[in-house]
């Protein structure tokens, strides 16, 4: 194609159109549905409106009210040559005094009939050649392959003049080789979709209900390559349109009036006369913005995303006094996250404090908000844009309210962080050397070579066998259980005092995950650091800490000492969660305790007790009263008719703990 | 691990595989042996739970079972029937009486079709249509999955939660009716408190459906709870295959040792994890020779290494494939 | 080594493919360069008898095979039109102009894009960014044509800063200053379709890797914006953007040749744009032959700078 300087990037951008919705749907959470379809804006409809009124035109040209496009004004003297535009004449007149607005309005015919019969055409044989190639891979998509290749690779510039030459100037030829020549583009972004769809649980589900290939290509993923399909149709009409313009340009015009033609014209007289071609020009740039425009708003109607739209922190309301002392204390810290859907409060009056030494283990369920308390902590929050209240001290320094410059320091000094996902928490790009060495030089006056020492050790220290080998080695080169050594020995690179891991096992096997948190835990006690670990999982809460936090809707609801919470839950969530999870000793095919209903939405919570709607001790008082804190000795709750004897909810009650000690006991010997 | 023990199998199996063995290649030299010569059987009405870590092949003998992945060799027999020298036209009929839930719910719906009409999909791929079937079927189907209500078949998945995605699932399979229903990791995307519900509804409707189940899970826990029978798997390979109790209190292979060692805060009376494994898993693309877990175990001699252990009833239903069982 | 060998065998069947099809397509064309050369007023004898000279009486294939033979030794044959010259001269008098136009454009387009996709990408939905995304969705939508008489007449005959044609160009050794000058307006217009399409690309991929959990775990380590931004974010970021870069070259041609007619910039478009319409079947193989090869070799150095930059591509790992 001609002017293909737009063909790549649309292709480009079209793929990513093609891919995205698939994508979205399998990056949320399997608790969160994707967000409501996106509004389409006013430009979108403006853009909507330009069309419909080309398309008007294009049907009714000869029916409106307009001068002969090809009457000459030098001889009807209507139009003067290169009249200005005017009452007379609203786009001027052209060097022969051709009126240029009935020009421009014969021109929309040719550009809609090509554009559209190129789109419809091209783009059918794109999708149906995509689709099958890409779902039945093989022989058949190897050929396609190397037939779409030698498409790119041809200078299209070439093709369409040789085609242009040796079968004339009709609008038909136009049509026939745009049609052919927008086949690959459509077929690759399509059979790139195709791909990706194809590996989705849902095709495998299809065939294994019995569906035949031929269903399964029309029924599960022809729809849900529509809408990209579609959204990408737009721009490629508007391609189709350049395309005329530039053969326009270059000479190879049509046997008719068309915009490019009319550009074309106008430019040897741009220093005189500019609007003959300034005009048809604008007229072309806003029918090619409109396309775009409204290829992009399909997208994102059918493909919302939640897109981090900022990035802004801010503190609300004052610190509460300090107390001194504690390594880290929070206090009714509340962050609230500004989204598209609404004000998130992702963490909702939370409070606790650790001295050196202490672990406190957070746990709740996905989406209870134990990352963000996390996060919280610490300010980091990607792209998004953040409120928080209340205290957060580390070693007396006021987190929320200091300079970034001094965050920055304390961060970097006091605090160490283990991630959930070891292989996304190292960056793929750089050596483990550099990793581990970074936050080191960044924050101490230390010499390479001096860091790369202490690198070594701290490697020896978290269990890396051949230390020295995998200092050169990148992330991916590493098992599961090895990458996270190399995140601990990385958050330990500055001997923090407080640790916070979040979910630091989820991702690894039951074996390895034994032997990461007993590395963790043998560390926080040896080097006396205060730790908070989050999991979701009550087992390693019950077989590795000592104090134990209960999250729910973002707020804490229960913290106390393992044996009294696990033993005696005094919190109805506490309590009913304890019983529906099953465990070993349970007898086989024993019914597990429910918690009816979904984990509440954090956009708008209910008032009162969060658990609420789900608590069938629920009364009026706790639809409408968030419940105080009630203190117990080792512990307190949040709850209006606290648990009171076993008799009332079955509980894990009569399973008896092993004290975190007996653990940190065998511990010893394996580090 | 034996690929060659056929003692556990039973004679009124309603599945039954039979020295399967999974091969991905990878490139021209390499090859990932996912399963490798595994072999069980199912009863009809129990279900066998087989659990591991992660690639040790367990979805992909769920996924070899419904032929979604053709096996390089070996047989998977469905009610006597050879399922892998079917022809497409019988494989579709053999389906039928075969369904598999995949482990993520969201992903497993087709995003842009209304429940309803996804439901109603498993009898239209066999040309039938609702009046083929008992008046209501379809909303007490709904219904037995705990969706019940008019207006839930009208929208489309992305309005569900998990649970809620896993349940229209369930009832999906359920619609023609099947045997024999394979669950991978079925409650492992699941909020805690709703996984409950779903392993809940699941011995239901195992219960009402009659079903013979296969209970794919990483999850110990879990499978204690669902199983009947429980099979260990290590690297494509199996371990030991006995009766759920059985297995629990007398583990006697030495990885199931270390695998349920290695459960925080268990109340087995076990040694630390520590003592009973060490190391990670090494790659299935060169997995180590005679038993395949002999690179981790601390029993380990030379004849682990030359010689590959084969099932043997250590009691009476509980088979273990080790040199040296623990007793 | 292997991937070499099967990239080559790749690219001779691709070049076989294509400067094959460039031969029939000229064949299929009515227009007669026998004809013309012979002039208007000639006999059918004499017609005939150049025909013969040029060799265009012999059958398709066989000229083709001919053809190829002289070009495996670099001789791409002569030219049919112009008189006394070699299809390689006239490729030697016109690439020099593409290339610069091509490689200017290429570096304008990065200079501006690199830095203001990291400025969208630091604070998205702020001022510069909304700014920027629209300015950047407006010019997907010129034309290079269209942008070009935009500049043209902003910058040429608004402001009277540069020239709107390029005009006995003076080579880049002679008079650089004289050479950039003109030659700004006509980098401008095609750097800025590129701007476009690299800050979209770039801007969105940076996005994405800034919410990477590694990312936020560098600031939890404390370190400064900048640092995150350039030391982790940007390379594994920029590969989508490098195959752009890569792969604009066989766009930016069409795009070029554009330029060079509304520029009068006697380079590749013009001697593609004649030679064809004047049947000059050795010249238009040959620069058939010659785009290729550097679309497939852009191909290659993408890979390539693939590996540079994502070392799990380079040990296969993905
Ligand atoms: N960037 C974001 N924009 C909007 N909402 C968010 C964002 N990140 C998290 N949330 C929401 O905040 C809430 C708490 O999330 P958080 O990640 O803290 O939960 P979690 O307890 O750690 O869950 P999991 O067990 O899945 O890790 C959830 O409802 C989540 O959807
Ligand atoms: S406060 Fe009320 S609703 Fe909340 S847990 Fe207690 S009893 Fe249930
Ligand atoms: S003792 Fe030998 S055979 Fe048994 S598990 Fe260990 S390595 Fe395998
Ligand atoms: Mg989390």
């Amino acid at each position: 194609m001609a002017p293909v300087d737009a063909t790549a990037v649309l292709n480009d951008v079209g793929e990513r159109a093609a891919v995205s919705p698939s994508a979205d749907i399998a990056s949320t959470g399997a608790s969160q549905s994707t967000p409501p379809p996106r509004a389409l804006g006013v430009t979108f409809w403006l853009a909507a409106g330009w069309i419909a009124v080309l398309l008007f035109v294009a049907v009714f040209a000869d029916l409106l009210p307009v001068r002969d496009p090809d009457a000459l004004g030098i001889r009807t003297r209507e139009v003067e040559k290169f009249e200005r535009p005017g009452w007379n004449a609203p786009f001027g007149g052209d060097g022969v005094g051709h009126d240029q607005f009935a020009r421009v309005i014969a021109g929309t015919r040719p550009a809609l009939i090509i554009g559209i019969s190129v789109t419809l055409i091209g783009g059918l044989i794109g999708m149906a050649v995509g689709l099958a190639s890409g779902y039945l891979r093989g022989k058949l998509d190897a050929v396609s392959a190397l037939l779409i290749d030698m498409a790119l690779a041809f200078p299209g510039l070439v093709l369409v003049i040789a085609v242009r030459a040796a079968f004339g100037n009709s609008i038909y030829v136009f049509v026939a080789l745009f049609s052919v020549a927008s086949v690959p583009a459509y077929a690759r972004i399509v059979r790139g979709a195709t791909l990706s769809l194809s590996e989705r649980a849902f095709v495998d589900v299809a065939q294994a209900m019995g569906a035949s290939k031929l269903r399964i290509l029309w029924r599960e993923l022809a729809p849900n390559i529509a809408v990209p399909a579609l959204a990408f149709a737009f721009i490629g009409f508007a391609l189709v349109i350049v395309a005329e313009g530039g053969l326009a340009f270059v000479g190879l015009s049509l046997d008719q009036i068309t915009w490019g033609q009319l550009i074309a014209d106008g430019t040897g007289e741009i220093n005189e006369h500019p609007h003959v071609s300034l005009i048809p020009a604008t007229v072309m740039f806003l029918t090619i913005l409109s396309f775009n425009l409204v290829g992009d708003g399909i997208r994102s109607h059918f493909a919302p995303r939640e897109v981090a739209t900022r990035r802004r922190f801010r503190t609300e309301g004052p610190p509460s006094p300090s107390s001194g002392g504690s390594t880290l204390r929070v206090d009714q810290l509340r962050t609230t996250l500004h989204t598209q859907s609404g004000d998130v409060r992702v963490v909702d009056d939370v409070s606790f404090e650790l001295d050196a030494g202490d672990c406190l283990a957070i746990v709740g369920e996905s989406g209870s908000g134990k990352t963000m308390m996390l996060r919280s902590i610490v300010g980091a929050f990607a792209l998004a844009d953040v409120t928080r209240s209340g205290t957060v001290e580390v070693e007396g320094t006021d987190m929320l309210r200091i300079a970034p410059d001094e965050l920055r320091s304390v961060l970097g000094s006091h605090i160490g962080m283990v991630p959930q996902n070891p292989l996304t928490a190292l960056n793929p790009v750089r050596r483990i050397e550099t990793q581990i060495i970074e936050p080191m030089r960044a924050h101490r006056s230390i010499s390479k070579s001096q860091a790369r020492a202490e690198a070594l050790e701290l490697m020896q220290h978290v269990g890396i066998p051949d230390p020295e080998r995998r200092l050169r080695d990148y992330p991916h080169q590493l098992s599961g259980g090895m990458r996270q050594r190399i995140t601990i020995a990385i958050a330990l690179a500055n001997q923090p005092k407080l640790l916070l891991a979040d979910e630091p096992t989820t991702a690894l096997d039951v074996t390895v995950q034994d032997q990461i948190l007993r590395l963790l835990l043998g560390l926080q006690r040896d080097l006396e650091m205060a730790m908070i670990l989050v999991t979701h999982d009550l087992a390693v809460v019950r077989g590795f800490a000592d104090r134990v936090a209960i999250a729910y809707g973002g707020q804490l609801v229960e913290s106390g000492t393992i044996e009294r919470i696990f033993n005696d839950p005094k919190h109805r969530y506490t309590a009913a969660l304890l019983s529906s999870v099953p465990d070993l000793e349970l007898e086989p095919h024993s019914r597990l305790v429910t918690i009816e209903g979904q984990p509440p939405p954090l956009i708008d919570p209910s008032p009162g007790c969060r658990f609420a709607p789900r608590c069938p001790a629920a009364t009026d008082l706790c639809h409408t009263t968030e419940p105080e804190r009630t203190d117990d000795e080792d512990r307190w709750f949040r709850c209006h008719f606290p648990v009171t004897g076993d008799a009332e909810i079955e509980t894990a009650g009569s399973r008896s703990t092993r004290p975190a000690d007996a653990i940190r006991a065998e511990t010893q010997g394996v580090n | 691990m034996a690929g060659t023990g056929r003692a556990a199998l039973h004679d009124d199996a309603v599945l039954r595989v039979v020295d399967l063995v999974v091969e991905y290649p990878l490139d021209r030299k390499n090859v990932v042996h996912a399963v490798s010569g595994v072999t069980f059987d199912i009863q009809k009405g129990t279900t066998l739970g087989i659990v591991g870590e992660s690639g040790c092949g367990k979805t992909t003998v769920g996924r070899a079972i419904m032929q979604l992945e053709r096996p390089t060799s070996g047989s998977v027999e469905l009610d006597g029937a050879d399922v892998t020298q079917m022809t497409r036209r019988e494989l579709r009929a053999a389906r039928r009486s075969m369904q598999m839930i995949f482990q993520d719910p969201v992903s497993s719906l087709n995003p842009s079709r209304r429940v309803k009409d996804l439901v109603r999909e498993g009898l239209e791929v066999w040309g039938l249509s609702e009046a083929d079937m008992p008046p209501g079927r379809i909303d007490d189907l709904m219904a037995s999955v705990g969706l019940g209500g008019p207006a839930v078949g009208e929208r489309r998945p992305h309005e569900f939660s998990g649970g809620q995605c896993q349940r229209i699932r369930i009832a999906r399979a359920l619609v023609t009716d099947p045997e024999v229903l394979i669950l991978d990791e079925p409650a492992s995307a699941l909020d805690v408190s709703v996984q409950a519900q779903i392993l809940n509804l699941l011995e239901d409707l195992k219960e009402e459906f009659g079903l013979t189940m296969l209970f794919i899970s990483h999850d110990l826990a879990v499978v204690r709870n669902v199983s009947d029978r429980v099979m260990v798997m290590y690297l494509g390979k199996v371990c030991e295959i006995a009766p759920n109790s059985s297995l629990f209190d007398q583990p006697t292979h030495p990885y199931t040792r270390a695998l349920l060692a290695s459960i925080p805060g268990h109340q087995l009376d076990l040694p630390p994890a520590a003592e009973l494994i060490s190391g990670e898993i090494p790659s299935p693309i060169d997995p180590p020779s005679g038993c395949r877990f002999r690179t981790r175990c601390p029993h380990a001699t030379e004849r682990c290494a030359a010689e590959e252990p084969t099932l043997v009833e250590t009691s009476p239903g509980h088979f273990t494939a080790c040199h040296y069982p623990h007793h | 080594m292997l991937l070499v060998a099967r990239r080559l065998v790749r690219l001779t069947i691709v070049l076989l493919a294509v400067t094959f099809f460039t031969f029939f397509l000229l064949d299929r064309s009515p227009g007669d360069p026998a004809a013309a050369l012979a002039g208007e007023n000639a006999t059918e004898e004499v017609i005939e008898q150049k025909r013969a000279e040029l060799g265009l009486d012999r059958p398709l294939v066989e000229r083709y095979v001919d053809w190829l033979g002289g070009a495996v030794q670099l001789d791409f044959g002569d030219s049919i039109v112009t008189a006394g010259l070699s299809s390689w001269d006239l490729i030697r008098e016109s690439l020099p102009k593409t290339l610069e136009l091509m490689i200017l454009a290429e570096l304008m387009a990065i200079a501006i894009s690199v830095p203001l996709a990291m400025a969208s990408a630091t604070r998205p939905g702020g001022l510069v960014d909304r700014m920027a995304s629209s300015t950047a969705f407006g010019l997907l939508a010129l034309p290079s044509f269209v942008l070009g008489i935009y500049l043209a007449f902003v910058f040429g005959v608004h402001l009277g800063w540069f020239p709107t044609i390029v005009n006995r160009l003076p080579g880049l050794n002679d008079d650089p200053l004289e050479n950039l000058r003109q030659m700004f307006l006509p980098s401008l217009t095609l750097a800025l379709n590129l701007v476009a399409v690299y800050h979209r690309l770039l801007r969105s991929d940076l996005i994405e890797t800034l919410q990477e959990d590694f990312v936020v775990l560098a600031q939890v380590r404390g370190l400064s914006d900048r640092r995150i931004m350039w030391r982790h974010v940007l390379r594994p970021s920029s590969l989508n953007f490098t195959t752009a870069v890569g792969l604009n070259v066989a766009g930016l041609i069409g795009g070029a040749l554009i330029i060079e007619v509304l520029f009068s910039i006697n380079g590749m478009g013009r001697l593609v744009i004649e030679s064809v319409v004047l049947e000059d079947f050795n010249v238009v193989a040959a620069v058939v032959a010659l785009l290729t090869v550097g679309y497939v070799t852009m191909n290659f150095v993408v890979d390539l700078l693939y590996s540079v930059l994502d070392p799990r591509i380079r040990h296969g790992a993905r």
